[in-house]
């Protein structure tokens, strides 16, 4: 296991201190700094739980034809062309022609040729379904959505559908009206006298938030009185009103004489399954539950699906509303007009254990010629990467730059977990038994060199000349300049471009068990001049406010996760928590 | 920070553009492949570059592009199909930042930038793969099939598990770029 090291989100809760990293709730406080942003307007880190998202454009996964936002309704969120998914293995489906008349059963062999004989059908190339065991054929080998357009709309639960939605028109009308014209975020708790339950934690407020959140295009779910009671307070007096309007409304076929009209359901399916040969005959969940709500319980009488079309996102701030991501509108691009991303604002830490590498970097050279298809990662890391209980290891920290200023970087270990960084106990408090280590962090702050273009080139050609005796040359800086006395670990290691290296010590209790996991206060200032160019490279430059410089300061906190400890007695066992 | 890959320089052949070729992987048609430079080609790699379109005139048939990686073991083979009653082989263009993991097999029409490909993975003939897409480990493709740009396919058959992050580009990039830097001789 290689050490890892995640970055808070404190969207989670109201508190800006990440909880306790040893409980296993935390893990959704912390994430990769790739997948998170940076609001410049609020200056904060923003994670993917709590941005709010909007679509910019619908695709098919298959054809990529960006769908225009007004058929996606119209054609069921679903591609409307040539694109059909196998209902048997979820695999694209290939039209295939029927073979020439003269031979009749050697249509597997056939692969894709949108030319050739009629009737066509739709073919998978991965389990060998066809359309044809279904019945469904084709004319011609194009506008196989519209041809089957017939059959899906005289399809009872389409019909239904339909007619549910005739049914709720008036009334999302009205609602979309009177969310929008309540839309203010009412902080007058009205709602909480209705409230069925009140939240008595900041993570459940946060969830139901989030499902309450507004979801373009989808009026938002409230159709009884009782509301969440957080931000989104919503007037609900109009809403129960409406609600008071609502004709009830009747099913165009009664469910209890359906299983009759072959929509299955009661003695038929007892039936059927009594005569079962084999499990295969019966539609998997996975196979039926992406199907409308009729679904058939035969695995013959799977239908083939139009692929659901996929969505480009755009991001925004939840607390200002500005925009962090908005992708080009082209499907298939990768760029971005806006994407502020946190990696371009933080430092980017990654951790290692030097006596871990130096094992692997032996084993490297002593499995050197053989094939690394046998050596598994894992075992490699097993063996190199554990800690012994009652040790002192070293572990370095690698802080690179992003900014184009340089910057000053102050870390520290989180108190609650570790009372003071030099005591040698102070672990998590209820659990008194096992102080389990304690970490040494240089105390001191450090400078990290501002990020130049050049450094990119410079490393494409020299990077490795450093990178060759990094291990061994790095230890051996360190040690050379206290003498051979004490060893010196704990401090900057190495300054290269704009990446500082500093080393830490971790020191492990006698009874230690479990991983060695902290949170770490990362601080650095930094100087504002001129915030937009100097802050991101991809920045927008809506912030060009002149400002004096400046110097600011900004922090955050990681969870460092240096791996297992390896308990004293039984070497090697698995970590339990 | 993370240590070097070591090779035997006996076994890798550097070209002046940077590519390394080892000298047991199984090159067929050399005249009919490009490489873009700084790319990797691992032990036990085939790539067939002599399954050309036929006709005359030279053809390319498998191309990569820059700081690629064909893992050890993997079988690269253009696509061929019969098309109007004529079998033919058709082209394999691969972008840059390509990684290809161990054992794998790859037939695809064309695979984007930025791309990773898993171990033990079979991607299926004609198979289009666009900008920073991710093929999990062990992942069966089939052919024909499209994998849309930032997304994950997993499983058998491969199949849309998850975007991937908007730093995409930037996370491979950096990996491939370094992982090429790690890549070191060792000893004669």
């Amino acid at each position: 296991m290689t050490p890892t090291l995640l970055y808070h989100c404190p969207c989670l809760s109201n508190s800006p201190v990440p909880p306790p990293p040893h409980l296993a709730s935390s893990s959704y406080s912390f994430h990769p700094l790739h997948t998170l942003f940076f609001c410049e307007e609020c200056d904060a880190v923003r994670c993917n739980r709590c941005v709010s998202v909007e679509v910019s454009t619908y695709y098919c996964p298959n054809c990529l034809f960006e769908v225009p936002s007004a058929s996606v309704r119209a054609e069921k969120n679903r591609c409307a062309r040539n694109c059909f998914m196998c209902p048997n293995c979820r695999n694209t489906l290939s039209v295939v022609p029927s073979d020439p008349p003269d031979s009749s059963d050697g249509r597997v062999a056939i692969p894709i040729s949108t030319v050739g004989e009629p009737p066509f059908f739709l073919y998978c190339n991965h389990c060998r379904w066809d359309s044809a065991e279904v019945g469904i054929t084709f004319e011609k080998p194009t506008g196989l959505a519209a041809q089957l357009q017939k059959f899906e709309d005289s399809a009872p639960e389409s019909l239904e559908f339909d007619r549910l939605k005739e049914h709720f028109e008036p009334f999302l009308r009205a609602s979309s009206l009177s969310s929008s014209t309540s839309n203010a975020p009412a902080a007058v708790p009205s709602s909480a006298a209705h409230s069925h339950h009140l939240h008595s934690n900041s993570i459940t407020a946060a969830a139901s938030a989030a499902l309450a959140r507004d979801i373009p295009g989808v009026s938002k779910y409230n159709p009884l009185s009782r509301s969440t009671s957080t931000r989104g307070g919503i007037g609900n007096k109009d809403r129960s009103t409406n609600k008071d309007e609502m004709s009830v409304y009747k099913s165009r076929v009664d469910i209890s004489t359906a299983s009759r009209l072959g929509s299955g359901g009661g003695d038929a399916d007892v039936e059927y399954m009594r005569h079962l040969e084999t499990i295969g005959e019966v539609a998997s969940l996975e196979q039926r539950w992406t199907n409308s709500w009729a679904t058939p319980l035969q695995t013959g009488d799977l239908k083939p699906l139009r692929i659901p079309l996929h969505s480009k996102r755009s991001k925004r701030c939840p607390a200002c509303t500005h925009i962090l991501i908005k992708p080009e509108q082209k499907a298939q691009s990768v760029r971005y007009k806006i994407k502020l991303v946190a990696a371009n604002y933080l430092p980017a830490i990654t951790v290692a254990l030097p006596h871990a590498q130096q094992i692997q970097s032996e084993a490297a050279k002593r499995t050197l010629g053989k094939s690394t298809i046998t050596v598994t990662d894992d075992d490699r890391g097993t063996a190199a990467g554990g800690m012994h209980a009652g040790k002192t290891y070293p572990f370095h920290l690698a802080l690179t730059n992003p900014l184009y200023d340089p910057i000053q970087v102050r870390l520290s270990v989180q108190r609650m977990h570790v009372a003071t960084t030099s005591s040698a106990e102070g672990g998590a408090p209820e659990k008194a038994r096992r102080p389990p280590f304690a970490v040494s962090l240089p105390t001191s702050s450090f400078p990290i060199a501002a990020f130049a273009e050049a450094w990119e080139y410079e490393d494409d050609e020299d990077m490795f000349g450093v990178d060759d005796d990094d291990e061994l040359g790095l230890g051996r800086a360190g040690r050379e300049k206290d003498g051979r006395g004490r060893v010196k670990t704990v401090g900057v290691l190495e300054k290269r471009a704009n990446v500082t290296v500093v080393g830490g010590e971790v020191v492990i209790g006698k009874e230690a068990r479990g991983g060695v996991k902290f949170n770490m206060l990362v601080s650095y200032t930094y100087r504002s001049d001129d915030p937009a160019p100097s802050e991101g490279n991809e920045g927008s430059p809506s912030k060009a406010a002149a400002k004096p410089p400046e110097i600011k300061t900004f922090a955050f906190y990681t969870v460092v996760d240096l791996g297992a400890i390896i308990p004293k007695e039984e070497p090697r066992s698995d970590m339990d928590f | 920070m993370d240590p070097p890959i070591y090779y035997s320089k006996a076994e890798f052949i550097e070209t002046d553009t940077g590519n390394k070729v080892s000298r047991r992987a199984t090159i067929a048609g050399p005249q009919n492949i490009i490489l873009g430079g700084k790319t990797i080609i691992s032990s036990g790699a085939i790539i067939r570059g002599d399954l050309r379109r036929t006709g005359p005139g030279h053809a390319v048939v498998i191309s990569l592009g820059r700081y690629c990686l064909v893992g050890e073991g993997c079988v690269m083979r253009p696509p061929y199909k019969t098309y109007r009653g004529n079998f033919n082989y058709y082209p394999m263009k691969i972008g840059d930042h390509v990684h290809i993991g161990a054992s794998s097999v790859v037939e695809a029409a064309t695979i984007g930038n930025h791309v990773e490909i898993g171990k033990n993975c079979v991607i299926g003939k004609f198979t289009i793969i666009k900008d920073c897409a991710k093929i999990a480990d062990n992942t069966i493709i089939p052919p024909n099939t499209v994998v849309p740009a930032l997304s994950l396919f997993a499983g058998s058959p491969g199949r849309f598990i998850e975007d991937l992050p908007e730093s995409t580009q930037e996370i491979v990039e950096a990996h491939t770029k370094q992982y090429y830097t790690r890549f070191q001789p060792l000893g004669r």
